[in-house]
């Protein structure tokens, strides 16, 4: 299974086994990375599990669409390495992902 | 299982037992008065909000016969400006009509936008505090609750502070026409009010029209002038919006004191550590969800708990339910204003989660953190207060409260 690591705000880590075909803002809810928190349980509806991607892998996941972007225009502190977890499939080619958490949702 | 009654008053004060049977009950149970299916275990009722062939409308399952015949059973045609702009909405919309109508909204319902509100709703809070301060006892419902949620959303979409308690009087009489329970009298009162509400959004889009604002509707005049939405569009967004960002809002209000007032030891807490303000409101939709019960179509034949159901069979899901069920939530029974994480589905989930959730957040916020800071001792008058009936809504009538000012 790929193995994501999440960077938590304070600097802390949480290395996990993540099975293909789910999406990363399941991975994170179903194990409690509570900065995550998808309060639409992931329809790209919220905004709430906004993350950003590591330099190194964000050109690697496809592109955002539409409404993902424009859902991006709107979370708390975005840069351009900001995605919606809820959006991103876990695949074999992610295993060594790195996420960074952001320090808040809103 | 015990008799499922959600209309009668019984149910209404303490529903909880009723839906912890349903919860223990195998499989979704089937309630023949309304010829529905219902999910009551969080995990049910998520399934089916998060699948995106459950749907709101019947366009494109039923043949449009049958649509006709459900509709006439549901009063469309003979109430023609509900039919125009209550019962084709965004709310009764789904996949690309949906996502068109909810992107041109969403912009005025992020976290940042509402946040730009807070010193308006404080000082309107401030105001209606100022003007019951030096009574003993007030009714939270009638004094409070029942004015702010409306008077903000009514200021967000453009509409002049003196008009706002006429949105209030037009929004409670169509959404009565929302629960179960249909009277010819509460048709006509839909239907009148529906007519009156049309008319006056119909003239102050034309004001907006002339002289722009930065309010809401002048920028969905300029999305109508643009094509991106029609002009019956654009009156039902605007009811929705109105509605929606109102009654259910002061309905959690009042049931929120009441939870808060029944547990002196969390309210006590709250008053040690304002921190806490935000999972306390969390904690309120969790335990007394105000909108307990939405419905979903399925556009395709699905399979739940071993059952095969045809395509257009319509399922209940009882988010006031689900938000007790032990299987998600430790002592669901218990009001914690600390829980955390608290994912609960009061805000509905998928494509329809509630676009005015910020903002109904941060009214309750604002109204609860204002209320203890003014007041040093705020206890129930009547300990007993009577809740709504319907299985749609979940509020108190009134709530009588004693104040002593701090």
């Amino acid at each position: 299974m790929p193995e994501i690591t999440f960077h938590h705000p304070d600097g802390r880590k949480t290395v996990l086994s993540a099975a293909t075909g789910q999406s990363l803002m399941r991975v994170a809810v179903d194990n409690g990375i509570t900065e995550i928190i998808a309060e639409c349980g992931g329809s790209c509806a919220c905004g709430t599990c906004h993350c950003h991607i590591d330099a190194a892998w964000f050109a690697k996941l496809p592109a955002p669409n539409d409404n993902e972007a424009m859902m991006l225009e709107y979370v708390a502190a975005p840069d351009d390495r900001s995605r919606l977890s809820c959006q991103i499939q876990i695949t074999d080619q992610l295993d060594g992902l790195e996420i960074h958490l952001p320090a808040t949702q809103y | 299982m015990t008799l499922f009654q959600p209309l009668t008053q019984a149910f209404a004060q303490n529903p909880y037992p009723a839906y912890a049977a349903l919860r223990e009950t195998e499989g979704l149970t089937y309630f023949a008065d309304y010829d529905i299916h219902l999910a009551s275990r969080f995990r049910d009722v998520s399934d089916i909000i998060m699948n995106p062939l459950m749907v709101r409308a019947m366009e494109g399952i039923a043949t449009p016969e049958d649509i006709r015949a459900e509709q006439r059973k549901m009063n469309w045609h003979d109430m023609p400006h509900h039919e125009r702009f209550v019962q084709f909405s965004l709310l009764d919309s789904d996949g690309a009509v949906h996502d068109r109508l909810r992107k041109l909204v969403f912009r005025m319902f992020t976290p940042a936008m509402i946040a730009r509100l807070r010193d308006q709703i404080q000082t309107y809070v401030e105001g209606l505090i100022d003007s019951f301060a030096d009574r003993p006892q007030i009714d939270f419902i009638a004094d409070m609750a029942a004015h702010v949620p409306g008077h903000i959303i009514g200021t967000l979409l453009g509409v002049p502070d003196e008009d706002c308690p006429r949105l209030r009087h037009w929004s409670e009489r169509i959404v009565q026409y929302f629960d179960l329970d249909r009277s010819a009298e509460r048709k006509e009162m839909a239907e009148t009010a529906t007519t009156e509400f049309y008319h006056y959004l119909r003239d102050l889009a034309a004001i907006r029209a002339r002289a722009p604002k930065d309010d809401l509707i002048s920028q969905l005049n300029t999305h109508r002038d643009s094509g991106a939405l029609s002009e019956d569009e654009f009156i039902s967004t605007c009811m929705l919006i109105l509605m929606a960002g109102h009654g259910s809002t002061t309905d959690v209000l009042g049931s929120g004191m009441h939870s808060l007032l029944r547990a002196p030891d969390q309210m006590q807490r709250l008053r040690d550590d304002p921190a806490l303000f935000p999972t306390a409101v969390q904690e309120m939709f969790r335990y007394e969800s105000p909108l307990p019960f939405f419905h979903r179509y399925n556009a395709e034949p699905v399979t739940l708990h071993g059952k095969t159901y045809p395509k257009g069979t319509k399922f209940g899901v009882l988010y006031g339910a689900a938000n007790r069920d032990p299987a998600q939530f430790t002592d669901p029974d218990r009001f914690d204003i600390a829980r955390s994480p608290n994912r609960h589905l009061a805000f509905g989930g998928g494509a329809h989660f509630c676009l005015g959730n910020h903002l109904a957040r941060l009214d309750m916020e604002i109204i609860f953190s204002t209320l203890l800071r003014r007041f040093k001792s705020i206890t129930l008058a009547d300990p007993d207060p009577v809740y709504k009936t319907g299985l749609s809504v979940r509020g108190v009538k009134a709530l009588q409260l004693s104040l002593i000012p701090a």
